[in-house]
């Protein structure tokens, strides 16, 4: 298990080196950059020329990708751009602010998810499973952008006005004293996710209700319930959490849109604006940050998936 | 505006009734006819209770690379940081005539020497006073070459080597050439006048950064978030500013700002987007500011290259846009139409003199084919950098068809758009309310810093300059006006320019708030209440 895990972080790096030198490129290929962004409209070539100079944009992309990576390796992530202010005391705020939205949206998604997929498997084709199997249906297939706006229109700003329609937060106070704040960004999220676990917990727990061990359960005697709970359950968790720690790893990058719908100032707000403005530490930074988070959760859900399946437990050991 | 005035109208901020202020001014010795008092007095009447203290919420799109500084602006999150912060020797009226601020005399003593003589007594943030010295470093650093500062174009003819100090409070400025147009130049918002020393080397970072004599200081800042300011308790103007507190937030986008102001999370917003404005107008605790302005967005042709050198395929370009439509359906009607000239509210002004120019696609067409550009292809450039710039060239694709020319439109991101800046060969920019020698300074002549038609190029344009130097030097003002017909009457011929019309800022505030006068001028929400000092709380 430790060797395999060791592997997998191995692995992993390598992953977040090539993303890096994909994001690296990508950003290579936009337009203009970032002593564009800073000096604007009035931008003459001397000014354009002077301030490269000066951010270091007047040196060979190998040159500047060498910089970047090896100052990442030794704990460095630079400074931006645009405001000159480090990379780490830009991101630290703003990561609080997302990981919080995450951790929440992910604290309700999850188990809400797998609620709801073992209960329509146990009631299948009666009306609360065909309800839920279309709601789940719809609501996976709008974008989250949709679903913000209409939130936003319903409880914000045309319908009613309960909530706030927008983030507006100090800097160094945390998330948690908005409470009010948060509910329309949390819901988009959850409803993000939901979905998708709830499928695919219904039709894993489907399987397993029609499988002989239940079935002697059933022939045992036991209530329906314990059955369920018991037995089936932690059967079906397996593909669950594959799926639950792939929509954990895409909350990362849907809080860009969410953050953005939001003004929620968080790692993905970041990103917009620095993207816009060709920050280019900035946008490094949080590629990798999200880059990381894939890799990390993929790598838990396996875990955890070999932990709940005795056969794959067993071959590792 | 008079002291006695101010000092008026913080009695009735007291409570006091229009009979007891009658017994107030007889004490005081003013005179009032016909109970009549100044401006300030009749506005307190008006609103009866003003509030003090409060903090206010302005909304504004903004990003990582915002900045304060008292003589600079990128984008429009600046130049609200830089008015709450920040004043300059003059500035421009609601009606657009020109007043002091710092100075006590700004005057043209020749088309080629000025005075300067800064108030007395007042105070920078940092509790040092207002010199002339302070004045003197200002235009030094603005038109410091490595800065490239915003106003610097506009400083040209200021002669450095030969600035006479003649006391504490004055100058003499000699120019090295006539320039009549520097008092309006000295009004700029971006003519902020910063203490010696202040950041000679950056508009981001040095020392005493953020230091001016505006009525709110900076707190704090967080770039791409926002800005807090306090109330500058020593503040020159008797009786302002009103709030405490000023917080400069930032919104990721026009519709993030309206629903802010509809949630009622923040006191103001500018340019609201014009479908919202109808949600904004049906809400009885929000306000619509429209003000009618001379701003314009035009789409610019390089007379310089193919194939806008030909002069008759400019004309016809200029015949190939439906105004009425872009006003209406681009601006919801909020604008009026224009004719290829800029600057509408100078007292020259002659584009309604010229025939009005309106969409003809066939007259385009033969205007085409004798150039021998028949079934014409190119390429428009655009971004929201402002409202207006999409919008006209959007249509203008639409309405050239008609006249045989196949449009490709490119709407870019604003820094994509800005790497090709001033070499597009068509593309659409945007510019606010100046008079017009101070915009063919900006936008035209050769030594402009945007001159987005390479107008220099065309063949007439040593003409054109020599009118322009010969405007600079008329202090008489209807010779001078004579002239400057002449210069746009060329413009209007054969420039670059498709101005299509100008635009109104339509902004949304908060029905708490009360002081926003209509504003001619280039900044939004009455110069944002002049620096958030002339609007309240009731």
């Amino acid at each position: 298990m430790t060797g395999f895990i060791i592997r997998r972080l191995l692995l992993g790096l390598v992953t977040l080196w090539i993303t890096s030198l994909i994001i690296f490129a990508a950003t290579q290929a936009l337009p203009g950059d970032a002593a564009r962004s800073i000096l604007g409209r009035s931008a003459t070539p001397e000014s354009l020329a002077a301030l490269r100079q000066q951010l270091g944009l007047d040196k060979s992309v190998f040159t500047q990708y060498w910089e970047w990576i090896s100052g990442v390796l030794t704990g460095d992530m630079g400074a931006s751009l645009v405001n000159s202010l480090p990379v780490t005391e830009v991101l630290s705020d703003r990561l609080v602010y997302s990981l919080f939205l995450m951790l929440l949206a992910a604290a309700i998604s999850v188990p809400l998810g797998i609620y709801l997929g073992a209960a329509s498997a146990r009631r299948r084709d009666s009306a609360f499973d065909q309800t839920t199997s279309v709601a789940t249906l719809g609501l996976a297939a709008l974008p989250e952008f949709v679903v913000g706006i209409t939130l936003v229109v319903v409880f914000a700003t045309n319908v009613f006005t309960w909530l706030p329609g927008v983030a507006v937060t100090e800097p160094g106070v945390g998330p948690w004293h908005y409470p009010k704040q948060l509910i329309l960004p949390v819901a988009v999220l959850v409803i993000a996710v939901v979905p998708y676990t709830a499928r695919i917990m219904r039709a894993s727990t489907v399987e397993i209700l029609e499988s002989d061990f239940v079935e002697m359960a059933r022939l045992k005697g036991l209530p329906e319930q314990r059955v369920l709970w018991r037995h089936a359950v932690p059967n079906a968790l397996a593909p669950t959490f594959q799926v639950t720690a792939l929509n954990l790893a895409y909350l990362a990058g849907g809080i860009v849109v969410v953050e953005a719908v939001f003004n929620y100032p968080g790692v993905g707000l970041l990103l917009v604006d620095s993207v816009r403005s060709r920050d280019m530490p900035v946008v490094q930074a949080i590629a990798l940050l999200i880059a990381a988070l894939y890799v990390v959760l993929n790598l838990l859900a396996d875990v955890a998936t070999i932990l709940v399946s005795p056969r794959l437990r067993t071959s590792l050991e | 505006m008079t002291t006695a005035d101010e000092a008026l109208s913080r009695e009735i901020e007291r409570g006091m009734t229009r009979q007891d202020i009658l017994r107030r001014a007889a004490a005081l010795g003013i005179v009032v006819a016909g109970g009549t008092f100044g401006p300030l007095t009749e506005a307190a009447f008006a609103s009866t209770k003003i509030k003090r203290g409060g903090t206010f919420r302005q909304a504004v799109f903004g990003g990582a690379g915002d900045f304060i500084d008292g003589q600079h602006i990128v984008a429009k999150s600046d130049i609200v940081r830089n008015v709450v912060g920040f004043e300059g020797l003059a500035y421009f009226d609601e009606k657009g005539v020109i007043k002091l601020s710092l100075a006590e005399e700004l005057k043209a003593e020749k088309a080629n020497q000025y005075l300067i003589r800064v108030r007395d007594g007042i105070e920078f943030h940092n509790g040092k006073t207002l010199t002339i010295d302070d004045v003197i470093y200002s235009i030094k650093r603005t038109k410091n070459p490595k800065l490239k500062l915003f106003g610097n174009a506009a400083f040209g003819a200021i002669d450095l080597k030969r600035i006479k100090k003649l006391d504490k409070r004055t100058c003499r400025l000699f120019l090295s050439r006539n320039d009549v147009t520097l008092k309006e130049a000295f009004a700029q918002y971006y003519q902020g006048v910063v203490p010696v020393g202040y950041a000679p080397n950056s508009f981001i970072k040095g020392p005493l950064k953020h230091i001016g004599t505006g009525p709110f200081k900076v707190k704090s800042f967080t770039p791409g978030r926002e800005s807090v300011h306090e109330k500058n308790e020593n503040y020159w103007r008797s009786g302002q500013p009103y709030f405490d507190q000023v917080r400069i937030i930032n919104f990721p986008s026009d519709a993030a700002k309206v629903n802010a102001l509809l949630a009622g999370q923040i006191e103001a917003m500018s340019d609201v987007p014009f479908a919202q404005v109808p949600v904004v107008k049906g809400r009885s605790n929000l306000r619509i500011l429209v003000s009618p302005t001379g701003a314009w967005t035009p789409l610019c042709m390089r007379v310089d290259v193919a194939p806008f050198n030909d002069v008759r395929v400019r004309r016809a370009f200029r015949l190939l846009i439906n105004r009425p439509q872009v006003v209406q359906q681009g601006l919801s009607g909020a604008g009026r139409i224009g004719n290829d000239i800029y600057s509408p509210f100078d007292p020259a002004y002659a584009g309604d003199e010229f025939p009005q120019r309106a969409y003809d696609p066939e007259q385009a067409r033969s205007l085409l084919k004798q150039a021998g550009q028949e079934g014409l292809t190119v390429e428009l450039a655009s971004t929201a950098w402002d409202t207006g710039m999409n919008e006209g060239a959007t249509i203008f694709a639409q309405n050239a068809k008609a006249g045989g020319v196949n449009v490709n439109l490119r709407i870019l991101d604003g820094t994509a758009f800005n790497d090709q800046y001033l070499k597009w060969p068509f593309s659409a920019d945007y510019w606010g309310t100046r008079n017009y020698l101070l915009q063919a300074a900006s936008g035209v002549l050769k030594t402009a810093p945007f001159n987005e038609t390479h107008w220099d190029q065309y063949s007439g344009y040593n003409r054109f300059e020599s009118l322009y130097r010969q405007a600079l030097g008329t202090v008489e003002e209807k010779k001078r006006a004579q002239i400057i017909k002449e210069m746009q009457r060329m413009e209007y011929n054969d420039g670059g320019l498709i101005i299509w019309g100008f635009k109104n800022l339509t902004d949304g505030y908060s029905a708490k708030v009360s002081g926003y006068k209509v504003d001619r001028g280039t900044l939004n929400l009455n110069k944002y209440g002049n620096g958030f000092r002339t609007i309240y709380f009731v």
